[in-house]
């Protein structure tokens, strides 16, 4: 392949109620990736291709669709990465197609909010009116940084094969999003959570084939969360670890930050708009 | 595919190509975990036989005599399958209980690989075949030499 030569891309198309493979031949004159490939089909052959786009920088999570037989950001593929004369192209599986390469993200939205993915804290007010940082040192912040790298671009989902044979499965990503918080070092929603996960269709179900990892194009590996968690978990049921105290308030940063401002906030069930 | 019948999804489920190798054993480690079952149950209904009285148990080895070299063939296949699935079944409790052979979290730096399918695993994955296929060989030519043909 050069860069003057055409490729066939062949796209999974779906309209409604029929489904079929349709091929485009294309030049490469101006194409990267595989999203640029798409737009060039758009533009000039067909404009009744759908699939969804945003950042082309592999930041907005957006282009997840099954490019060769493995779920990638299609922003993040390159033509000739992938050594081949013919580009096929699905959407993602394990989620309901609307329309050719867009599918339906109820379930990924779902399954992330089930997990509580923001920082639990005894004291609630300690998260709307702290008056200062927690504390959180450098080797804590790598305790969960990894993991807080995810643009739920649905990719592991696609690629999990529990997923496909149990469509309420948590999910990779929601699983990887429950141990980011868990490993926060000012979250104390540690038991809560794990509860949360300890579940029919929870981490059990998840006999660690580690597609998630070999498809993330963030390096969550959300693989590697979900057996620390269930590490995590077995020592909540043997009784070892019962809980997780948070990170403290820090020294003043800012002056104008003072106790009394605290105590002076309004009170917690505030209402949008007040 | 997310609307597909529970048998297909079960074959897809199945299907590692264009996946890493870790979910090629997950492939394996279940389709041997099945096939135990499978025969746990066959031999239960084959030694229940004995309770049944001489006549009936030497009738049960005679039906299964018929099977000729296929039983022993079928035996190795089992021996493959328990050596695998037990092999494979200790890395996975390291792995899912201990948190073992998983990498640390750690600031993610480009190009990313993940360390939970990293040195460590390959490592026991290979190590896990190679053992394995080498039982598996000797349990070959052992059970071949007892049907006189090496
Ligand atoms: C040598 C001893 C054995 C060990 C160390 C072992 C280990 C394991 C482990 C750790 C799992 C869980 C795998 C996962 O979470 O993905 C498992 C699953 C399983 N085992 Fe075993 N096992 C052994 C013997 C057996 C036997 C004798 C049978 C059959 C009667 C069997 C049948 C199964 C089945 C059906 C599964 C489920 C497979 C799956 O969900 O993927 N195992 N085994
Ligand atoms: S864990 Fe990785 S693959 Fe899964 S949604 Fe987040 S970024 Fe995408
Ligand atoms: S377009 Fe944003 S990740 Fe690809």
């Amino acid at each position: 392949m050069n860069g003057s030569d055409e490729i066939i891309l062949r796209v999974r198309r779906f309209d409604g109620t029929r489904e079929w493979w349709q091929s485009y031949q294309i030049g490469l004159t101006g194409v990267t990736s595989v999203l640029d490939l798409l737009n060039k089909v758009r533009e000039e052959k067909d404009h009744t291709l759908a699939f969804r786009q945003s950042c082309h920088m592999g930041t907005c999570g957006s282009c997840g669709m099954v490019i060769n037989g493995k779920p990638r950001l299609a922003c993040q593929t390159n033509i000739s990465e992938l050594d081949a004369g013919v580009v096929n192209v699905e959407p993602m599986h394990n989620s309901p197609v609307i329309k050719d390469l867009v599918v339906g993200l109820d379930s990924l939205i779902e399954n992330h909010k089930k997990v509580k993915p923001y920082i639990i804290r005894g004291k609630k007010e300690e998260i709307f009116y702290a008056p200062r940082e927690f504390e959180v040192t450098q080797e804590g912040t790598t305790q969960f940084l990894q993991f807080d790298y995810c643009i739920m671009c649905n990719l592991c989902i696609s690629a999990c094969p529990t997923v496909t044979i149990d469509p309420l499965f948590l999910g990779p990503q929601a699983l990887g999003q429950a141990f980011r918080y868990l490993a926060d070092p000012r979250d104390e929603g540690w038991a809560e959570r794990l509860e949360l996960v300890d579940d029919d269709h929870g981490i059990w179900r998840c006999h660690f084939a580690g597609a998630c990892s070999y498809v993330c194009p963030k390096d969550v590996d959300p693989a590697k969360a979900i057996q620390l968690m269930k590490k995590e978990l077995l020592k909540k049921r043997l009784l070892i670890r019962r809980g997780k105290k948070g990170a403290e308030i820090t020294e003043p940063l800012q002056p104008h930050f003072t106790e009394e401002k605290l105590t002076a906030a309004p009170p917690l069930d505030f209402k949008r708009g007040d | 595919m997310a609307n597909d019948s529970i048998w297909k999804r079960l074959i897809s489920s199945l299907d590692p190509r264009h996946y890493n190798i870790e979910r090629w054993s997950y492939t394996l480690h279940r389709i041997t975990g099945v096939v135990l079952i499978l025969f746990l149950i066959a031999h239960m209904v084959e030694i229940f036989h004995i309770s049944l009285g001489p006549e009936s148990w030497a009738a049960t080895l005679a039906l299964l005599g018929r099977l000729g070299p296929l039983e022993n063939i079928g035996l190795w296949i089992i021996a493959g399958c328990v050596f695998y699935h037990g092999a494979n079944g200790l890395r996975l409790l390291l792995n899912q209980v201990f948190g073992l052979l998983l990498g640390k979290p750690r600031m993610p730096v480009y190009p990313y690989t993940p360390t939970s399918l990293g040195k460590n695993q390959r490592i026991a994955i290979w190590t896990i075949t190679a053992v394995v296929s080498g039982i598996w060989i000797w349990a070959g030519l052992y059970i071949l030499a007892g049907l006189g043909i090496v």
